[in-house]
């Protein structure tokens, strides 16, 4: 299987900024602009999160969604601040093919799951999960790892499988924006305990890390940030050099 | 011949808007069909598709859509869900009777790997047609729990896990592709081309 390689896009809108270990903020560029180059790149899919719209209890800016999903004939994944059924319709209505959930799902109702599981069927829910080191095993925390939920990571995991969740987002609150490497254990885990497949994001400081994700880990997919925002690498330096380890890409 | 392709809209929300900009892109003139008498405003039509083959089915029938599409006899492509109902039967949530296009069943995707497939993909073509011509080598974005399962009619294979599967299906003028070509670069919008072209001199 080609392991997707994955552009993440965190907005605290009407910019897209990047944040380092979930706290300061770097203003990058405007959704579309970044989602069209990224795109271009050779981008299999674009992740946009909207990071600040669950903690301010914000209204999803939809006329920026359907602006960006515009630009691309790839898949596009779009998530923050979700509640409803009806924002689930809404980002489908702007041009969302995934919606992606984390907040309101692990803190208030997961049964939301299974309700947008069942209208929009299981590959267009993403559960966002944002894991934690806590004593010896792993937590959920929400809002840009501020907030505990008291939910074991690999629990919580089987939990959205078993509710219908089409796929995972897995990020790490320790190892995200700091470009030091994946956490590769908690990424191991999690693919090694369900079924969906697990896009694993956080921590890619260079090539090598991304090799060593996919070696060890094998998940369905690598969402990048900071790599790319910084024009470190392009896409397609990105999958040239995973091909010529052995690891397979698309295009 | 005026060439207006038609967006069947069965309620099930998701990717009508994907594939509505995508056979733009590849110069259509669309329009969505939201009535049974939106039928004969067409040439040809794309039957999209997310969700489970059981709801799809009883949207199409709440929304009158299963007389005209029975009595059709313009070109179809029907995408990922929407190539499963053109089948004669499908497992999902219980058994559910599909259109009968294709002499086909569509069942859960039996691999010892991640379901659903989600990702690019290769295609071999097996019996080529005029819509797959030259896309041979081309990668598709997939994205399915479930698969059509035929021994006939079968353009295309793909291989998944070690498992290979109908990826893309022709009848007459009837064409179904298990993947999303509105998601699938310039490869899927060059299929979308092909297939607005049909029969256009």
């Amino acid at each position: 299987m080609k392991t997707r390689i994955i552009a993440k896009l965190d907005a605290k809108p009407p910019f897209i900024v990047k944040p380092v270990h979930f706290e300061g903020l770097r203003q990058i560029g405007l959704p579309f602009e970044l989602a069209k180059k990224y795109y271009e790149q050779g981008a299999d899919e674009v992740f946009y999160i909207d990071i600040v719209a669950s903690l301010y209890q914000r209204e999803i800016l939809f006329n920026e969604i359907e602006k960006t999903a515009n630009e691309l004939f790839i898949p596009f994944g779009v998530g923050g601040g979700v509640r409803t059924i009806e924002d689930f319709s809404k980002l489908f209505d702007n041009g969302a093919d995934k919606v992606v959930i984390n907040t309101y799902a692990v803190q208030e109702d997961p049964e939301i799951i299974n309700k947008a599981a069942q209208i929009f069927g299981n590959q267009s829910v993403v559960v966002n999960i944002e894991a934690k080191k806590w004593d010896s095993h792993y937590e959920c925390f929400t809002d840009c790892g501020r907030i505990r939920s008291g939910r074991n990571v690999i629990e919580w995991a089987e939990e959205v499988e078993s509710r219908g969740a089409g796929e995972i987002l897995l990020q790490s609150v320790d190892a995200d924006g700091r470009q030091r490497g994946f956490d590769i254990d908690l990424a191991k885990e999690v693919v090694e305990n369900i079924k969906i497949p697990v896009v694993v994001s956080s921590g890619a400081g260079k090539l090598e890390d991304i090799k060593a994700l996919i070696e060890c880990a094998q998940p369905s997919g690598v969402a990048i940030a900071s790599l790319l925002h910084y024009d470190s690498y392009q896409i397609v330096d990105i999958k040239n050099y995973l091909r010529k380890n052995n690891i397979e890409v698309s295009i | 011949m005026s060439n207006v392709i038609g967006i069947v809209n069965y309620g099930i929300a998701g990717n009508i808007h994907s594939i509505e900009k995508a056979l733009k892109k590849a110069g259509a003139k669309t329009l969505i069909i939201n009535k049974a008498e939106d039928f004969t405003k067409v040439d040809k039509l794309v039957l999209p598709g997310v969700g489970s083959f059981k709801d799809a089915m009883k949207e199409l029938k709440n929304d009158g859509f299963i007389e005209p599409l029975n009595n059709n006899t313009k070109p179809i492509l029907g995408i990922c869900l929407g190539m499963q109902i053109l089948s004669t039967v499908g497992f999902e949530y219980g058994q559910t009777k599909g259109f009968n296009y294709i002499d086909a069943e569509v069942r859960p995707m039996l691999v010892d790997a991640k379901v659903p497939h989600v990702g690019f993909n290769t295609i071999e073509v097996v019996n080529t047609n005029k819509i797959i011509k030259g896309l041979e080598k081309a990668e598709f974005y997939f994205m399915h729990s479930y698969e059509v399962v035929n021994y006939t009619n079968i353009v295309s294979l793909t291989e998944y896990a070690g498992h290979k599967f109908v990826s893309s299906i022709q009848k007459d003028n009837i064409y179904g592709v298990q993947f999303h070509p509105e998601k699938s670069r310039d490869a899927g919008i060059q299929l979308l081309k092909n297939f607005i072209n049909l029969g256009e001199k």
